[in-house]
């Protein structure tokens, strides 16, 4: 995996924490150096911090979401909403604010590596046009592969599993991030306007993916 | 309120009356006495006259004497013919005219039986009006009194009299029209004044009052300008101040979460090896995680509370499960076996990141400072949904009670607590964003209650939230027997 952070307190002890947990961690110190780290290997997911020297963490996101759908961990050091929105916006599968605990960010790398790789049932679900393989994470509409991330498949898997049925935010952070605890329901919102632009029509007004007002997200099949 | 006890326009009223009372009052007297005057010097006039003729007439008459019967009827067909109306007393009395024959007064005929000229009116409301001026025939003991009517100068005076009442009239009507348009401009100053005071109170700090000519009210415009001058620098100065301060505040916060999370981080990577650590270390680096842990949490306090200062952030409105919600803070912090949740089931549409905050603030305050066996209810009252959290421990001395909810206060500074002394701050500040009220009730030996009533449809809902200005805090003490659980 890798770790971009400018701070070399945080970037080492971060590192430290991840060996320990057992990850082969490469490290870099700001936006341009991740981007060449990343091109010459390629890894299994991204820690990435959003304050950085010179190209910062969200054009970093950009850049890598537009050749690959590795999954990626923000650290925002900032307070504004508006802040970790854009970066989820980013492409972004979850975000953890500073100070952070070390077992929980290794908790977080290890629920967005599950995503990327879990093993769910091979049968493919083929739902209002589209067809979902979760054997080999692969979404068709009208016959054409749609990119999408892991958190942005994982999502649309849990949903198209109970068709019509109601998700609330807190149960889809639950199914999809692994977020125990009051997570932020945000996560789910821009997952959600991430996902209908990649599967809708006319993503301003969804026929897929409807959003229930006061409870939640559901699945139309109609 | 009370300063605007007097009607507006009550002022402009007085004035107005008073005016009209003045020049009624002066313009009645004048009028009055004009009449009077005027009607005096006619009547004086008229006897004159009257007099002058009548000692003519009266040498006339000596050429009918000596008066016999017959004389005496001649000269009453003279006078009579000459347009004079007469009365002849030559022993008995004889008019020249039937309808002219009035009652000669004793006064008159007294004077006249001294040899002087005399005159009588008649009574004022009879009519005709008559003067009668008379004497003795001169060389004769005969009496004759010449009558002159007065009808013309009554109508005259009459007419007089009303024009001078429609004159007064009008005076009256012109006053009050002046006097009210002179109260009206010469109050408008005060009305002003008192709308900028008002918008001054308002908060709208620029108001400022005209200030025309060089009366004692364009005085007084320009010391009212200068105090909402001083006023407005004063307070544009405060407020500087309070934001330069909550930067502060906001840039410290910032610069520490960076070496606080490498510390965090350090301190969690050591704490898994505390063990492993030399016994002399050991305690030293207990200490040291323990104390990141406070820190962390500081740092955390301070940068929710400058982003509460900002109020940037909207709540977002959901419909929460408050009882769940408590179930889960009190389970996320292994809690569960020292706090009882109860409460019904009530609808509550409110941000249920900002609710959790306000919650578990509370539950840990509870926890922290209370003591004994803590309780967390929930229930619905009207349009209010109200969580409170109750414990049994020391209770808070009244005089701690209304600085509670500041910033960094402490009930006991020398007592090292694990808070940051932010948590309750951030809970009103957080209680008031979702439209709702924080209230605390203590009794010394006896255990602290929080209150938090929030609107069941949320701070925007219809009708029936809380019906106190948001972020208002309530402070208030029982008696000892008031009871807290």
């Amino acid at each position: 995996m890798l770790v971009v952070e400018d701070d070399a307190s945080i970037r080492e002890v971060t590192a430290l924490g991840l060996r320990r947990a057992g990850f082969r961690v490469d490290t870099a110190v700001d936006g341009r150096q991740a981007l060449v780290a990343w091109r010459a290997h390629p890894v299994d997911v991204i820690v990435l911090d959003v304050m950085l020297p010179g190209l910062d963490g969200l054009e970093v996101c950009r850049e890598i979401r537009r050749t690959s759908q590795v999954p990626i961990l923000m650290l925002t050091a900032r307070t504004d909403t508006l802040d970790v929105v854009v970066g989820l916006e980013c492409g972004a599968d979850d975000y953890l604010r500073k100070p952070f605990d070390l077992p929980e960010l290794v908790a977080r790398v290890r629920s967005v590596l599950r995503r990327a790789s879990a093993p769910v049932a091979s049968s493919t679900i083929e739902v209002g046009g589209l067809e979902i393989d979760p054997g080999s994470f692969v979404v068709r509409r009208d016959g054409r592969e749609v990119a999408l991330t892991a958190t942005e498949f994982r999502l649309l898997l849990e949903l198209a599993r109970r068709p019509g049925q109601v998700f609330t935010r807190e149960l889809l952070l639950d199914l999809v991030w692994n977020h125990s605890f009051l997570g932020d329901s945000r996560l789910v919102d821009v997952a959600v306007q991430r996902l209908r632009a990649k599967v809708e029509d006319d993503p301003a007004h969804p026929r897929l993916v409807r959003t229930v007002r006061g409870a939640g997200y559901k699945l139309s099949t109609g | 309120m009370a300063g605007r006890a007097v009607a507006p326009g009550r002022l402009r009223r007085r004035l107005t009356i008073a005016f009209v009372l003045v020049a009624g009052v002066s313009a009645g007297l004048l009028a009055g006495g004009t009449g009077l005057l005027l009607r005096q010097s006619w009547l004086d006039a008229s006897l004159h006259q009257a007099a002058a003729d009548a000692r003519y007439q009266l040498v006339l008459a000596g050429q009918f004497l000596p008066l016999t019967e017959q004389r005496g009827t001649d000269l009453l067909t003279s006078f009579e013919g000459s347009g004079r109306h007469v009365v002849l007393v030559d022993g008995p009395t004889r008019p020249s005219h039937p309808a002219y024959a009035p009652t000669l007064g004793g006064r008159l005929r007294a004077t006249v039986a001294e040899g002087q000229l005399g005159y009588q009116r008649s009574a004022p409301g009879t009519r005709p009006r008559l003067l009668v001026v008379g004497g003795r025939i001169p060389g004769s003991t005969a009496e004759l009194y010449v009558i002159t009517e007065e009808d013309g100068i009554a109508a005259d005076v009459d007419q007089l009299r009303n024009a001078l009442l429609a004159g007064w009239v009008l005076v009256v009507l012109l006053a009050a029209g002046v006097g009210h348009a002179l109260a009206r401009r010469t109050l408008e100053p005060v009305g002003r004044a008192s709308r900028a005071a008002r918008a001054l109170t308002e908060g709208l700090l620029a108001t400022r009052l005209p200030v025309r000519g060089r009366d004692e009210f364009s005085d007084w415009a320009a010391s009212f300008n200068e105090m909402a001058e001083a006023l407005e620098s004063k307070i544009a100065a405060l407020s500087a101040a309070q934001a330069r301060e909550r930067r502060f505040t906001a840039d410290v916060a910032h610069e520490l979460r960076t070496p606080v999370t490498a510390l965090v981080a350090a301190a969690s990577l050591l704490r898994e090896h505390l063990d492993q650590l030399p016994d002399d270390a050991r305690p030293a680096a207990r200490l040291l995680v323990g104390d990141v842990v406070r820190l962390r949490r500081l740092v955390e306090d301070l940068m929710e509370i400058s982003r509460l200062d900002t109020g940037r952030e909207r709540p977002s409105i959901e419909l929460v499960d408050t009882s769940a919600l408590l179930h889960r803070i009190v389970a996320a912090r292994g809690w569960s076996a020292r706090v009882v949740i109860s409460g019904e089931a009530v609808a509550l549409r409110t941000d249920p990141r900002r609710l959790e905050r306000v919650l578990a603030n509370l539950v840990t305050n509870a926890v922290e400072h209370g003591g004994g066996e803590i309780r967390a209810t929930v229930a619905g009252v009207g349009p209010l949904v109200v969580v409170e959290v109750t414990d049994q421990g020391p209770g808070i001395p009244a005089e701690h009670l209304p600085r509670l909810f500041d910033r960094f206060y402490k009930v006991d500074p020398a007592r090292s607590a694990s808070g940051s002394g932010l948590g309750l701050a951030i809970a009103r500040e957080h209680a008031a964003l979702l439209g709702g009220v924080l209230s605390v009730r203590s009794d010394p030996g006896a255990g602290t209650r929080f209150r938090l009533e929030l609107p069941a449809h949320g701070p925007d809902g219809p009708p029936g939230g809380v019906p106190r200005p948001a972020g208002h805090v309530d402070v208030d003490t029982t008696s000892p027997t008031g009871g807290a659980g």
